[in-house]
């Protein structure tokens, strides 16, 4: 026993004494004490990262497969992307993916297994019941403060040179915890809103509707004159009317679905008068049959049908994955027709719109986090910093040049393997095989993506019509509560939010009357609403003291 | 010869269990069983206090009930209107048909069953006629646990019945032809003579089932409801699901999960011992 005590006390002490030998060398020597750890030949000195960093080891990356992606290509390894970003990195990745659409049940299991990758990308901020905080307390990934400013020179200059930015991709105590995905121009940051057949309108002498009232007008017009058995649809997975979740339609009445600021106090939607004017709204417009009568079970493929089949003129959906998605089905049965974007509606004619679609500039998805078990974290680090370099930022953006872009006078311009793809993919797949651009990852996007990518011009037209909103009035920022308050916040949303779901359908659906809701408000509160906005409040509080 | 036994049991059986501990602790993976700090009886509190804990409870109890009554006797009339049938080779094109449906997997089952049910879908068509108003099914609280359970009967019914029809062989011939003799009719022959005879089967079934009276398969409840049918369709397991999986909660789903099997095991307990009283017919 005595001798193994002192065994061990003196290799601490003589730990300790190489420890700060070695430090005090170092610090003499030059400025950098990023010494190396390992044999591997990548540790290059930091802030001098040069790529490729011709790894020897490879590391583990766990991330969804774009949705875009779906019967094109089934794993990363097989995505031009992926291969490119691997050799210009210099660092192999042995990916992991979890099944289409069930990415949290399969994090879940993967947090459980406790054998956990390098990498995973996922949203820390939103989809991780807890956020952040909780996600590094619980021990599943790295705070990165330390890692970002040795080992990721890009990224920290980008930070510092964009402080609102900066204040958006760190915690309320200050800890970075993944490498963010930025939407680098405010044009980016609108992509979804209502959509409507131009074509019928003309046809049938209408004008683009702006009012409550005059959608009204248009979608008994639909269903009446154009035999539009679902004249307005919208998907509603996982959550019915998903889409409306950013404000359309209930925005008209001066709320939204979710929380919002109102002369900076915080307010929950569903629990305001104007939810009950936008409830009585769609319940009318559902027992006249406006609205798609399976709305509840509505899935993207199911709206896809209902649009190319001609039986819904309406929804909401993006300009991309939407109108560019639907636009060469339907000209290929009727070359007249068109899809474009119309205002979000009011109830008085001339209003801006209260609410709208969009994105904070650090977009919940596509960031990546390093792991609290990874033993790579340093190289993880710098290959993750290669999407914020000069470089890395091209690749991201547009791909390899003379593959996916050529350089015209100085603009990256897409090639036609992206926008007229010989193996006929919609140009949003062809894009997803070749860049990130048009999605999201460890990057900041470019305004000239988005240029390129819509290619019709009602496409165009319908984001500048759908920024036309107060939504910069009434959103909330990327607010984070403390793992603490979030579980309790959790608690309190999944009974919400449940509440909220089942309230919208059945008054729709007449199977409980209008006045209902007046009892719901009751219930929201003895399901502590109140403290739900106490925790919003004091996260937002937090936030603006950043 | 016990060895391999005993250790099967407590390899694959015993020790699993220890992990049922995590419903006291607040479990996180990279801390371990043994490292999470103990928080008591605090999930099972959230539980019971939950906003929606009697809703769940109720509704999985409805469930099981109707599940109970209409599912159960299902397989045991099929295998008797079996047995009757003369015809050898339509008795086993009869059996085949009816356990085909077993063999379809559940998510396309459900995708049928959403298929037909949606206004303009084939059996929501039919309805229609009869006067019933066009609006999807399955958006209609009132009709969750009917399409439920007939779709239940519809998949299970030809697979269920084969216990019965095995019992059934079992039935010694000479009975039927003595009591033929004696002059009783078909029905008096399956009252006096079938029905008797595969009791035995029909009361371990039964006491088996009342051990998983709580376990509404969470699978089928999810493909097929939405936030309109909650009010009826919400079962504990999809709740835990929703609450559980979806919020990494673990040691709130192993908590309602523990609290699961001691009712099921108390009602195994109840049934047996009723069974034994009763009619002499018991597992232990």
């Amino acid at each position: 026993m005595k001798s193994n005590r002192r065994k061990l006390l003196s290799m601490l002490v003589l730990t300790t004494l190489t420890g700060s030998l070695a430090a005090a060398c170092s610090s003499t020597k030059s400025a950098d004490p990023a010494p190396s750890t390992g044999p591997d030949n990548s540790s290059a000195p930091a802030g001098a990262t040069s790529y490729p960093l011709k790894s020897a080891k490879t590391l583990t990356y766990w991330s969804e497969l774009a949705g875009n992606l779906t019967g094109v290509k089934s794993a990363h390894a097989d995505v031009p992307f992926f291969q490119d970003w691997q050799k210009k990195t210099g660092v192999p990745l042995k990916f992991s993916a979890p099944p289409t659409n069930q990415a949290k049940e399969a994090l879940n299991v993967l947090l459980a297994s406790g054998e956990l990758p390098d990498m995973i990308e996922y949203d820390w901020l939103g989809a991780f019941p807890g956020g952040p905080e909780k996600a590094i307390k619980d021990g599943y990934i790295l705070k990165l403060n330390d890692v970002i400013d040795k080992y990721a020179p890009n990224l920290k200059k980008y930070l510092k040179e964009h402080p609102e930015i900066d204040k958006q991709v760190k915690t309320d105590n200050g800890s970075y915890y993944a490498f963010p995905f930025i939407r680098g121009d405010d044009y980016l940051r609108v992509y979804q809103g209502p959509i409507l057949r131009k074509d019928w309108l003309d046809e049938l002498g209408l004008p683009i509707p702006q009012t409550i009232d005059d959608w009204y007008t248009t979608l008994k017009a639909f269903k009446e004159k154009k035999g539009a058995a679902a004249a307005f649809s919208v998907i509603s997975a996982p959550r019915p009317f998903n889409e409306l979740g950013n404000g359309a339609f209930a925005g008209a009445f001066g709320v939204t679905r979710d929380f919002y600021l109102d002369n900076g106090a915080i307010k929950f939607g569903p629990a305001e008068k104007g939810y009950k004017e936008f409830l009585a709204t769609f319940r009318k417009w559902y027992e006249e049959g406006l609205i798609d009568k399976n709305f509840a079970t509505v899935d993207q493929k199911a709206l896809d049908a209902n649009i190319s089949s001609g039986a819904t003129g309406a929804t909401v959906n993006n300009a991309g994955g939407g109108i560019g998605k639907w636009m060469p089905i339907l000209t290929a049965k009727d070359p007249k027709a068109l899809l474009v974007g119309a205002p979000y509606p009011v109830v008085k004619k001339g209003d801006t719109p209260f609410y709208g679609q969009k994105d904070a500039a650090y977009s919940p998805g596509g960031q990546v986090a390093i792991t609290a078990t990874s033993k790579n974290a340093e190289l993880a680090a710098r290959m993750l910093d290669y999407g914020y370099t000069e470089e890395g930022h091209m690749f991201f953006n547009f791909g390899t040049e003379g593959t996916s872009y050529k350089m015209e006078n100085g603009y990256p311009k897409y090639t036609d393997l992206l926008l007229k793809n010989p193996d006929k993919l919609a140009p949003a797949q062809a894009m997803s095989l070749y860049i990130r651009g048009n999605y999201n990852g460890p990057f900041v996007q470019d305004k000239r993506y988005i240029e390129q990518y819509l290619g019709l011009p009602s496409q165009r037209e319908a984001i500048t019509q759908w920024q036309k909103t107060d939504v910069d009035k009434h959103k909330l920022p990327a607010i984070t509560a403390t793992p603490e308050e979030s579980t309790e916040l959790g608690k309190i949303m999944t009974d919400l939010n449940t509440l909220v779901d089942e309230m919208t359908l059945k008054i729709i659906l007449g199977t409980e009357p209008v006045d209902a809701f007046d009892k719901y408000v009751e219930k929201f509160k003895s399901v502590k609403l109140d403290r739900a906005i106490q925790i919003k409040q004091a996260a937002l509080d937090r936030y603006n003291k950043r | 010869m016990m060895i391999p036994v005993i250790a099967y049991y407590v390899i694959f059986h015993y020790a699993p269990m220890y992990g049922a501990v995590i419903a006291f602790k607040e479990y996180t993976p990279i801390k371990g069983i043994i490292g999470s700090e103990w928080v008591g009886l605090r999930h099972f509190q959230d539980f019971f206090g939950s906003y929606y804990f009697w809703r769940i409870l109720k509704n999985t109890v409805i469930i099981s009930l109707y599940a109970l009554c209409f599912e159960f006797p299902m397989p045991i009339i099929l295998a008797i209107l079996i047995n009757e049938l003369r015809n050898r080779k339509f008795q086993r094109f009869v059996q085949t048909v009816t356990y085909m449906p077993y063999f379809i997997s559940l998510i396309v089952i459900c995708g049928m069953i959403k298929d037909f049910t949606n206004s303009g879908g084939i059996i929501n068509t039919l309805f229609t006629y009869l006067g019933f108003d066009d609006k999807a099914m399955l958006q209609k609280p009132e009709m969750f646990r009917s399409i439920y359970i007939l779709s239940e009967i519809w998949q299970k019914i030809g697979w269920e019945s084969i216990i019965y029809i095995a019992a059934l062989m079992s039935i010694d011939q000479e009975q039927y032809e003595a009591a033929r003799i004696d002059g009783a009719s078909r029905w008096k022959q399956i009252w006096n003579i079938t029905l008797p005879g595969i009791l035995p089967t029909i009361v371990i079934m039964f006491i088996l089932r009342m051990g998983n009276m709580l376990n509404v398969g969470f699978e089928k409840i999810i493909l097929l409801y939405n936030p309109s049918t909650y009010d009826t369709a919400d079962v504990i397991s999809s709740f835990v699901y929703r609450k559980g999986l979806l919020e990494f909660g673990w040691s709130y789903s192993s908590a309602v999960g523990l609290f699961n099997s001691v009712i099921n095991l108390t009602l195994l307990i109840l049934a047996n011992k009723i069974s034994r009283r009763v009619s002499e017919n018991s597992l232990w």
